[in-house]
């Protein structure tokens, strides 16, 4: 394909089709599949779950309407699997919007009525669904758990997308050879729905192959030698492997699109793995320049609409082999290039670094961080990887696969249903319960049974309602995915794991997949550890005082300001103080323990993950004051990192008391965020400057020879003041004339200036820029 | 001792990465300090050096890369008799030591030999220039300087550059230091710099202060031409 274009004119055409793709202000392709479904529903009543899915899917590929952009270098889109929703980018996202109830039908609301799309019609498709068993499962999941949900002492919810497929077979044998292996694989509903399934991805290529033949009739001579370079690829790619790296992109991305598609509208944060690993063995003789080319067309695709609504999809490059060799090569550069050219909201790209990360690659990856405005990778530790899950039973082999479904959670390409975003749990809100022996500080309701007990017990009193609110929490989650199962994912299951072991993905009773597991977002470890210390300061000064305490929350300290300064002096995380670094220890493993004794409905551990993707804002503002000082629904702290203005003597310290944290029990994964002042990297070159980035942050925090434990896997920075976005947000024309300002919100990349003001503002807030200098 | 700053950085105070302790209190009163918040002798925390070989010790984990302790002011130098012991344990402990000074204790030498890595400025040459600009003359740092090369004590000279008061003095330099043995010497220039310039309570006096390339060219060149070894940090 290269071949066709001068110097730069491939790009220039990748950021001419991001521009159509950003103009589309309706993403209505959803909603049209889901009319087919129910249209057609009644043909396949008959049908058992996974056939019925499976021709479901072929019926709506078969009849999504299609087209191709005179700049498109590639077919295909996932614009038609997504909605517009996504509450981060969605401009009226506010953090007092929290709803304890993952609603299935939410969806409807986000279709805006027009002509095309009267209310009538929409509300017939929603009518339908409402009817189907999963929403009526959901409806008494949430009905049950009610009373912990609404307040947010843990949430739960049905987890779509958040897997990795592993493509490799399909791009190096073709559609053909996976769907024979499928029929090979027995006489089984699963096999027969996996058949039908991945004969839709032939279904799209013939459909999207008449349509160039269509532009053909009417296309310039040039643009019909760009067309039928792509009509001879579709050929290539029907039913057989890729050849080259055009191909194998080409063939990627349909497979992507049917992927989705069988999830429309809700299949957020897909991986795409490691794929410079995935897609070198099809570079031949292709130079980086000439790999960027196609990789910037590649990364367009994964943009959706106007505000890139296919949040979360992560791309990794770099890592090591089961020996420590880096597995970088020339594609991983090129995929590096082709991002800081393109600059797009998404997809997300992560970097895998490990002792033997090459000097080169920390130095290329200096242009990202110190550009302001531009995307910078969130960065894994692969080697503590290896070792947080060998540790939690991964086969050593599987562990160079390691890719990230959503923000940050590591799971196994192809092989591992993570069920991620299960469950959230809620640790100062619990802390609360006790506190006031089960009423709640923001409504004063009753919200949960506790047994009296002392201020000195604090620690067995929160030990002991944590066990039960888990037991409750593990019920509700698991209902979920039950619940969720009735809908199959015959395709997704394929590229799981599913033609070996016979089963859905999504099965409640026969595993998939080769690991599976559910996740536990826990909420607030830094703000439980400071609490706790500070209650101990507390009971030195007034002994056998609890009222006086719970009186001081339930007025978030108004009449109690001196008791409110007593408590903000207590010692706080992040200042490498051992008593509180400590405390922030034992909690994080208890609880970590805690949740992985607790099983989900395949009986398998649940996983705890650290995480909180914005929720720090949203459960915070359902907590009250908490004893550590924080006052009535301000934030938590986010993920394992200090509670916001709490750390104050900068990097190395905050770095000393993360270095206590058991990261080898949190093999769901965990959020670490650095704001980082850029005035203190001075060198003159962008890659000097990335050179002194790994001096000064990444190897202390990754590579930390004194680390006794397993060190640190996660990480993400932003590289600016708040100065800077504030002026970003007050004159954006000239600050960001594109219209794109890159920042990182944990996992995801986002267009700063997409954001609702709410996020916009915890970016801001939490750069907290104190807790990060240098000296 | 009382301490108005601590923090870590890689390789800029010394070699690895380091904890940086600003001591309170400075006999200097230079117009393009960047931190001037350190002048006062009371600036910030009181802590005693027991405290402060605890808190050091806790940060073993971050002196990675030959790093360890780096104390810089204010002035350092004016807690002489609370830093002697507290370097004499930090040796004890293994950990490295290293001090940013002006140059300005007469008993410097006194705790060399438990100083790992001495970083000390010489701004200006002519003791009358610099006493215009700082309140204090050049004759000790002068001594201190003629001492560790007759002494062979491998000293790192900082010398901040600053249009208006020295950056046009590269001869003057020169000529004093190879008067003396330089072979366990080296030498950096920082150039004018305000990043501590919102610090400054009083109104920030410097004006027209930043170096030219050309400025800091002639002073690379003469002092390669001279055999002294100017490296950059």
């Amino acid at each position: 394909m290269n071949e066709l274009f001068t110097k730069g004119e491939m790009i220039a055409r990748a950021k001419e089709l991001y521009l159509e793709e950003r103009a589309l202000k309706r993403l209505d392709g959803w909603f049209i599949a889901k009319e087919i479904e129910t249209e057609k529903e009644g043909e396949f009543s008959h049908l058992p779950p996974e056939e019925k899915k499976a021709r479901l899917l072929v019926e709506v590929l078969k009849n999504i309407p299609l087209s191709i952009s005179d700049n498109a270098m590639f077919v295909g889109t996932q614009r038609d699997a997504f909605a517009r929703s996504y509450a981060l980018i969605n401009p009226s996202f506010t953090v007092e919007g929290f709803s304890g109830y993952c609603d299935p039908l939410a969806i409807y609301g986000d279709i805006e009525p027009n002509e095309e799309f009267p209310a009538e019609r929409i509300q017939k498709v929603k009518a339908q669904t409402a009817k189907s068993e999963t929403v009526k499962k959901l409806n008494a999941v949430y009905k049950k758990a009610e009373q912990d949900t609404k307040e947010v002492l843990f949430f739960v919810e049905q987890v779509t997308g958040h897997v990795i497929p592993d493509f490799r077979p399909a791009l190096k044998y073709g559609v053909d050879a996976i769907i024979k292996q499928a029929k090979e694989g027995g006489d089984t509903d699963f096999y027969k729905g996996a058949a039908i399934a991945l004969s839709g991805v032939k279904v799209l290529i013939e459909r999207y192959q008449a349509i160039i033949s269509e532009h053909l009739t009417t296309a310039t001579p040039t643009r019909a030698q760009e067309l039928l370079k792509m009509q001879e690829t579709l050929t290539a790619i029907c039913g057989g492997g890729a050849k080259n790296m055009h191909q194998a992109m080409q063939l990627y991305l349909l497979l992507w699109q049917v992927m989705c598609m069988e999830q429309a509208p809700n299949p957020y944060a897909f991986s795409l793995g490691n794929v410079d690993r995935i897609f070198e063995p099809y570079r031949g003789d292709l130079t980086r320049e000439e790999v960027k080319e196609l990789f910037c067309h590649f990364l367009v695709f994964f943009n959706v609409g106007d505000r890139s609504w296919a949040i979360s999809q992560n791309v990794l490059v770099g890592g090591r082999d089961e020996r420590g060799n880096d597995l970088s090569n020339e594609t991983t550069y090129a995929v590096m290039d082709a991002y800081y050219e393109m600059n797009l909201p998404q997809p997300i790209l992560s970097v895998k670094l490990h002792a033997n990360t090459p000097k080169k690659m920390y130095r290329e990856m200096g242009k990202f961080f110190f550009t302001p405005g531009v995307l910078t990778p969130s960065l894994f530790n692969d080697d503590s990887l290896f070792e947080v899950l060998q540790k939690n039973g991964v086969d050593v082999k599987d562990i160079p696969d390691t890719a990230v479904a959503g923000c940050q959670e590591p799971l196994i390409m192809g092989q591992d249903s993570g069920n991620t975003t299960n469950t959230w749990l809620n640790l100062p809100k619990i802390l609360e319960t006790v506190l006031t022996g089960g009423y709640s500080l923001i409504s004063g309701e009753k919200l949960t049974e506790e047994t009296p007990y002392t201020l000195k017990d604090i620690r067995t009193a929160f030990y002991t309602a944590l066990e039960k609110t888990l037991d409750r929490m593990v019920e509700a989650g698991n209902g979920c995915s039950v619940a969720l199962s009735d809908w199959k994912v015959p395709f997704l299951s394929s590229f799981m794991g599913g033609l070996t072991y016979g089963a859905d993905a999504r099965d409640p009773k026969k595993q998939g997949t080769k690991y599976n597991g559910s996740g536990c977002l826990i909420h607030g470890l830094t703000v439980l550890a400071d609490s706790f210390i500070a209650i101990d300061r507390f009971n030195e000064k007034y002994p056998e005082n609890k009222e006086l305490l719970v009186n001081a929350l339930k007025n978030n300290f108004v009449g109690y300001e001196d008791l409110h300064a007593f408590l903000k002096e207590a010692p706080k995380f992040g200042n490498n103080i051992k008593e509180v670094d400590e405390e922030a220890k034992e909690i994080a493993l208890r609880v970590s323990q805690m949740v992985r004794s607790r099983k989900n409905y395949l009986g398998n551990p649940f996983r705890p993950d650290y995480a909180s993707p914005s929720t720090h804002l949203t459960y915070g503002y359902w907590v009250g004051a908490t004893p550590d000082g924080r006052k009535s629904r301000e934030m938590l702290g986010y993920g394992v990192d200090p509670l916001y203005g709490d750390a104050s003597n900068g990097l190395g310290f905050r770095l000393l008391s993360n270095m206590r944290l058991p990261f080898a029990e949190f093999n769901g994964g965990y959020a670490s965020h650095l704001g980082i002042d850029p005035k203190f990297f001075r060198a003159e070159s962008l890659e000097d400057k990335g050179e002194a980035f790994y001096e000064n942050v990444v190897r202390p925090l990754f590579f930390n020879e004194y680390q006794t434990g397993v060190n640190p896997f996660y990480l993400y920075v932003n590289v600016t003041t708040p100065e800077t976005l504030r002026k970003v947000l007050a004159n954006p024309q000239k600050y960001a004339p594109s219209g794109v300002y890159i920042m990182r919100i944990h996992g995801t990349f986002v267009n700063f200036l997409d954001l609702s003001p709410d996020i916009q503002q915890d970016i801001i807030k939490r750069l907290d820029l104190s807790s990060t200098s240098i000296a | 001792m009382y301490v108005f700053g601590k923090g870590f950085n890689y390789g800029e105070d010394g070699p690895g990465n380091r904890l940086v302790i600003h001591l309170s209190g400075c006999n200097m009163r230079c117009k393009w300090c960047s931190n001037p918040n350190g002048f006062s002798p009371t600036a910030g925390k009181r802590v005693t050096a027991e405290e402060m070989l605890d808190e050091i010790l806790s940060c073993k984990p971050m002196f990675f890369g030959g790093g360890g302790v780096t104390f810089t002011g204010g002035e350092a130098t004016l807690w002489h008799d609370e830093l002697k012991p507290l370097l004499i344990s930090l040796k004890k402990e293994g950990i490295h030591t290293a001090l940013e000074t002006n140059g300005t204790d007469e008993r410097l030498p006194e705790l060399l030999p438990y100083v790992d890595y001495l970083m000390m400025d010489f701004k200006h040459y002519d003791g009358e220039t610099l006493k215009a600009f700082t309140g204090m003359d050049n004759g000790v740092v002068k001594e201190n300087f003629a001492y560790n090369c007759r002494r062979q004590i491998p000293q790192h000279i900082r010398i901040p550059l600053i249009n208006g008061f020295n950056a046009d003095g590269a001869e003057g330099f020169v000529a004093f230091f190879t008067k003396h043995d330089t072979s366990l010497t080296d030498f950096e220039f920082l150039a004018y710099h305000e990043y501590g310039r919102e610090k400054w309570q009083t109104e920030y006096q410097m004006k027209n202060a930043f170096i030219t390339k050309e400025q800091l060219t002639k002073f690379n060149q003469a002092f390669a031409n001279s055999g002294l070894k100017v490296i950059k940090t």
